[in-house]
């Protein structure tokens, strides 16, 4: 039974790996397209620096200098995201951030990034927010809109 | 001397440092819940104290959070059976607090759930103090505050809020 273990673990391992790597297939970004805050923060914070356009796609424009064009579930606000993006070099950073909820329940992220990828744009981001934008944005003391 | 001076300094400062720590509001079974005072959907401010003498459950929710609005059916049930208990004794009251922005969007939803409770908002998403004050990490989120103030439950859900609710005021 014992010889046995090792080969249960490996096939658990297997599975379970299997599991992860399909959960993050499903989404539209990669891992390497998220941005962390801090980096956002000091790369907002550099004086003198290229910034990312960054754009909110959430209930709140909260963080400072970013467009706001509203929650990407609806349709509309696609739409304007789109008109905000028609004359972007397609080479530009472009950074987007909701942060009602965690990824998993957040119903606006996922439209705005399948726009960016649509409209070709190569260095396209999402913020990387793991609760809400209070607890890993405005709680950090990061730049916020007044 | 001038060592002692300095850790006497520390320690002043330790202990003063912590005794602010302390007055910052704890949100846990046993402490009074902290005033909460917005407007409504009237622009009225409208305080948590003035429902004192309920079981009062603070009810932390926006448009934009799809599992709080999946829960209004579930409160508007919970308040057509236990507001009523009142008379003569304590009833549920509810405190919906949104952090909604759009004021349109948080009036159509307290029109489309017909809540018949207290609703107040400043309007400010994350950014709302009443989310610093409360330590408010995600939402739905909910405090039960008893008819004295204090809070008693913290973020039920719900058979357990119900369950909690039924046995309380039968309790009373």
């Amino acid at each position: 039974m014992k010889k046995l273990t090792p080969y249960f673990s490996f096939i658990f391992m297997l599975v379970f790996s299997a599991a992860v790597q399909a959960q993050t297939a499903k989404e539209p970004w990669t891992e390497s397209q998220l941005i962390a805050t801090q980096e956002l923060a000091d790369q907002i914070n550099a004086p003198g620096k290229p910034k990312p356009l960054i754009i909110n796609i959430g209930p709140q424009a909260v963080i400072k200098g970013s467009v706001d064009v509203g929650p990407g579930k609806e349709k509309t606000n696609i739409k304007a995201l789109e008109k905000t993006l028609a004359k972007s070099d397609k080479n530009k950073e472009v950074v987007i951030y909701c942060g009602c909820c965690p990824f998993d329940k957040c119903p606006n992220i996922r439209p705005a990034f399948n726009q960016l990828k649509d409209m070709g744009f190569t260095n396209a981001r999402l913020l990387n927010i793991p609760k809400n934008i209070k607890t890993d944005w405005i709680d950090k003391g990061y730049p916020v809109n007044d | 001397m001038k060592k002692i001076k300095t850790v006497f300094l520390l320690l002043t400062i330790l202990i003063f440092g912590s005794k602010i720590q302390a007055q910052e509001t704890r949100i846990r079974t046993g402490e009074m819940a902290p005033e909460i005072e917005l407007p409504n959907i009237k622009g009225e401010k409208t305080a948590l104290s003035s429902l004192r003498g309920n079981l009062v459950l603070i009810d932390f929710w926006a448009t934009w959070c799809a599992p709080c609005v999946e829960e209004q059916p579930e409160l508007k049930k919970l308040y057509t059976k236990y507001n009523h208990l009142k008379s003569g004794g304590i009833g549920l009251e509810i405190f919906g607090v949104s952090l909604d922005n759009k004021k349109e969007a948080w009036e159509k939803s307290i029109r489309k759930f017909n809540m018949a409770w207290v609703q107040v908002s400043d309007l400010k998403y994350w950014t709302s103090p009443v989310a610093q004050t409360y330590h408010i990490e995600a939402l739905p989120y909910n405090v039960l505050v008893d008819e004295k103030g204090f809070i008693i439950a913290l973020n039920l859900h719900g058979k357990e809020l119900e369950g909690f609710i039924d046995s309380y005021l039968k309790k009373e």
